[in-house]
This record gives C-alpha cells, structure tokens and sequence, in this order.
C-alpha cells in the first residue's frame, strides 16, 4: 500500500529527515508558488526543476525511481485534461498541465517521503492550523490500515458466499448487501472508535497528543529554509534570463 | 466515479490564491462550530470515522454491467454525524489525500476544501436538516447524497474554467452528465446505507434538533444552488459577466479602492514575474496574519 511505502522511507535517517517540519513545509511551498506562476519557458524550467528534486531525493536518501513512479498518480486524470487542451488546439497548455501537476505531486511526496507524517502535522500545529482538525487528521492516519483491513475481509467474506456474481437479475440484492456491509462497516468504526477512546482515558489521555521530545527551529533549519527556497528561484530566474 | 480532485498546476494563480484565502478562516469556523458542546471523545470518532469514509471506497456498488460506484461519503456523515463534524472529517480526509496519496493539490487545498468539504457537506446535509422529519424524508437523504456530489463537482468545473482551462460546450455537457450520474448513485447509496444503519441500530440516523429554523434552511439551500449553477455560468460565459459589468458600471468602480498587491504586483521588484510571485506570498502571508490574529482574538474573547 501507497501510505505503507511512504511511511517507511519516512522514517529513515538523513540529513533532510532530520530538518524541521516547519522549514520544509515552507520551502514546499515556495517551490509550489514558483512552479504555479511560471509560464515562459516551461518545458526547460521544468527540467531544472525535475533536477533540482532529484537531486534532494537522492540527498534524502529515497530510492529516486520508486518516488518518480509513485508520483505518477496525478498523470490519468492531467492527461485527460492535456489531451482536452491539445485537442482545443492549444498544446502548450497541455505541456504545461502535465509538467507543473507531475512536479507538484513529486515535490509533495519528496516532503511527505522525509517527514514522518505525525512531525509534519506538529509542525503545522504550531504554524497556526486548528489543533482539532490536525488530531482528527492523525486518528485518520493511524485507522486508515485497520479499518482498510476490515473492508478487505468483509469484501473477501461477501465474494466467498457468492457476492461477485455478475448477473443483471441479482444487481439490486448486491446493491442492498453492499449498503449492508458499508451499514455494518460504519457500526464496527463507531464502536471501534468508543472502545479507543475508552482505552485512551484509562492511558491518561488530556484531550491532546503529548510529544516525547520537542520541534525546535535550529540555525541548520534557518539555513536549510533559506537555501532551499533561494534555489528554485534562482533556477527560474536564470532560465527566464536565458530565454 | 470519483469526487472531483483538483490538482496542482490546474488552477490559476489567482483563482487558486482566492479560494485558499476563503478556505481558510471557513475552516477555523467550522472546526471551532464541530468543537462546541462536544467533548473530546469525538477526537477519535471523528478520526476513525474518517478512515471509514476511506475503506468505504474498497466496497463496490454494482451498477449496469461491468460498472461499479463507491460511497463519497459527504451526506452521509453529515446525517450521522451532524454537519459540522462531517465537514471537518472531510477537512482531515482532503488534507490527508493531498499529503500522503498526491491525490489533490496543495496549493489547490483551499479549492477542494471548499468544493467537498464545506458547500459539498452543506449542500448534503440542508435537504435532511429541512425534510428529515416528514414524509418526504428518503428523497431528502436520496437528494442529499445527489446534491453533495453534484455541487462539488461544479465548483470545480467552473474553478477549472475560471482558470482558463479550455473546456469545449460537448465536454462540458458529457462531464456534466458523468457527474449527474454519479451524484445519482452517491443518493441511492447514501439512502441505502442510511435504511441499513437504521435497521442495525436507530440512534445512528441524527434527527435535526427541534428549534431548526426551516426559512434558515431553504434560503440556505437556495443559496448554495445559486451560487454552483450561477459560478458554473459565469465561469462558463464570462464574457456575458463582463458586459453585465459594463452595463451596471460596476467595471469602472475598480479602481476606486485600491490595494497595495493590485494587480498582484509590488512595485519595487524588477523583473515581472517575481514581482507577481512575490505578491502573491505577501499575500497568502496576509491572509494567514489575519487568521492568526482572529483565531487568537476569538480565543481571548471566549476565555475571557
């Protein structure tokens, strides 16, 4: 599973996982923005900036191939769109659809693949976002798999007594026994989530995460913020100059 | 079928830019609105459930040959767990797609936020919150599910067009139509699942509470129609919009209040486009001062 891949090469150890949050998430955005706003000389500026990525993920230690395939998934639906675009006659904008949604989702999985998702979410607690929806978010992550898991047995259970069969006369009995099993689903989550938080209580939990160890914005994170928000701008800079 | 993502790169830099500033005191409010008069057991209700709306994908309806639907999910929280909570789930599952599956921008986070999250939740919930306890009730859940998938996918079709994504008339009526068809299987799913949950246990199903306010309701609803079907045509035709400016001299007032970031330009850069870029991160820092400072300021007035 995607989630499962990406939380591995997460916790692993190199100088850009061991950066702050906070200053990768602000040199994403500006890399973002810089990406967002550029319109003259694409094709090239993308290719520097491709670069300039694959050089942070080789730095961060992420296998360079598994993340440029992984950020593949924005591709099926740009090129429906690119595809739209060249047909309207307009291909440049169909270029530019495909070029800037590929290196955004690999500059977001180039941050997300280095930041434990936990860290990432503190970070952005601290830089104002509302603590609720942050914990919500982090109880999201952590269910995700379990409540997955659930759904796939229930799916294998529903195929072993006959549930798969394609015939047109059986549609609405499958219909109303997948709405049965999303009902019982939903059911097991509510209770799941009760007995959770029961276990949490007896834990000593105050209605927030408590951290071991603290974030702390050090000179090296300053200088990291610095540099890798400078880069693309120099890169597009000296593109746009060239041209 | 899928609810409509919209990604990185799509949106222009001013469309993208306007729904993040919209997106984000609108999040604030609905987060504080889902805290109120709740304790914090609904932390890990809130999050479980979210992963439910995520399994939920892996359970396939069967509709025609070969083709199969999934729950959305939006009208369904929204009867379950009432409006505010579903919209903040929804808040946590957008950002969680975006960080950790790439499925959805982040600079476009504000525009899928609002698409699905806020007016999609909404326009879920008002049918039940007007007709959930009358006879009409499983049209209302039907339409609500319907509504919820309806109303964000033309958001985001006219966010995409005002972004000067060429659009052709026969594309948009052939994905107009795609999600016409899909919103109707979001209705019949929520609908089913809502008569399964309360064959399990009643208590699931939230009635609207008795003091609702049926005018609130409609002008609500009403409101959140107008302004999908009113956005999709004026993104569709703006140039209609355009000589309505002219007609009410509207497009001359312009220039009668005018913004240090007009035009998204600061004066004292150089070359173009890092005068624009730059403009535009003053301004996303602007609006982010503002929301620190109201959030900060809605505190201090609550615990004094």
């Amino acid at each position: 599973m995607h989630h499962v891949v990406l939380e591995h090469w997460s916790r692993g150890s190199s100088p850009l996982h061991r950066r702050d949050p906070r200053a990768k998430f602000g040199a994403l955005l500006v890399f973002l923005v810089v990406l967002a706003t550029a319109h003259r000389s694409l094709p090239l500026l993308s290719v520097a900036l491709m670069a300039l990525l694959a050089g942070v993920l080789v730095w961060g230690r992420i296998p360079l191939l598994g993340a440029l395939a992984r950020a593949t998934v924005v591709l099926p639906f740009t090129l429906v769109f690119a595809g739209v675009c060249w047909a309207a006659g307009d291909p440049a904008r169909g270029l530019a659809l495909l070029l800037k949604s590929y290196l955004s989702a690999l500059a977001v999985l180039t941050v997300v693949s280095t930041t434990p998702l936990p860290l990432l979410l503190r970070g952005l607690e601290t830089a104002g976002v509302p603590r609720f929806l942050l914990m919500v978010a982090q109880f999201l992550y952590r269910y995700l798999f379990v409540i997955s898991e659930e759904a796939q047995h229930m799916r294998v259970a529903a195929r072993s007594r006959g549930g798969a069969t394609r015939d047109l006369a059986t549609q609405p009995a499958r219909f109303r026994a997948a709405a049965g099993a999303l009902a019982v689903l939903f059911a097991r989550s509510y209770a799941r989530a009760g007995g959770i938080h029961r276990a949490m209580l007896a834990r000593g939990f105050l209605g927030h995460f408590r951290a071991l160890g603290s974030l702390d914005f050090r000179g090296s994170d300053a200088a990291f913020l610095v540099t890798a928000s400078l880069a693309p701008i120099l890169v597009r800079a000296v593109i746009e100059r060239m041209a | 079928m899928e609810a409509v993502h919209i990604y990185d790169g799509f949106l222009s830099t001013p469309v993208w830019a306007a729904m993040d500033a919209a997106a984000a005191p609108a999040v604030g409010y609905i987060v504080r609105r889902a805290q109120r008069g709740f304790d914090d057991s609904r932390v890990p209700l809130l999050g479980v459930m979210g992963a439910f709306v995520f399994a939920a994908q892996m359970i396939n309806f069967p509709v025609g040959v070969g083709t199969s639907g999934h729950l959305v999910g939006g009208a369904l929280l929204a009867c379950t767990l009432g409006p505010a909570a579903a919209s903040v789930v929804m808040c946590a599952i957008i950002a969680i797609q975006a960080l950790v599956f790439q499925d959805g921008g982040i600079l476009a986070l504000g525009a899928n936020l609002v698409n699905m999250a806020l007016v999609g939740v909404l326009a879920g919930y008002l049918p039940f919150y007007l007709w959930g306890e009358t006879r009409w009730r499983n049209l209302a859940i039907f339409s609500g599910g319907a509504l919820s998938v309806m109303v964000s996918a033309m958001l985001a079709l006219a966010e995409l067009l005002f972004s000067g994504v060429p659009m052709p008339g026969s594309m948009l009526g052939v994905s107009l139509g795609l999600f016409a068809v899909s919103a109707l299987l979001e209705g019949a799913i929520t609908l089913a699942v809502v008569q399964a949950l309360e064959a399990i246990q009643p208590g699931f199903i939230r009635i609207p509470a008795a003091g609702r306010s049926f005018a609130r309701g409609a002008v609500g609803l009403a409101a959140v129609l107008l302004a999908a079907v009113g956005f999709l045509f004026a993104s569709a035709a703006p140039d209609g919009i355009e000589r309505l400016g002219l007609l009410t001299g509207a497009a001359h007032s312009r220039t009668v209040i005018r913004s240090p970031l007009a035009g998204y330009e600061l004066s004292f850069l150089q070359t173009p486009w890092v005068r624009k870029a730059g403009a535009g991160l003053a301004g996303v820092g602007l609006i982010y001062g503002a929301c620190l400072l109201i959030g900060r300021g809605v505190a201090r007035r609550r615990s004094a």
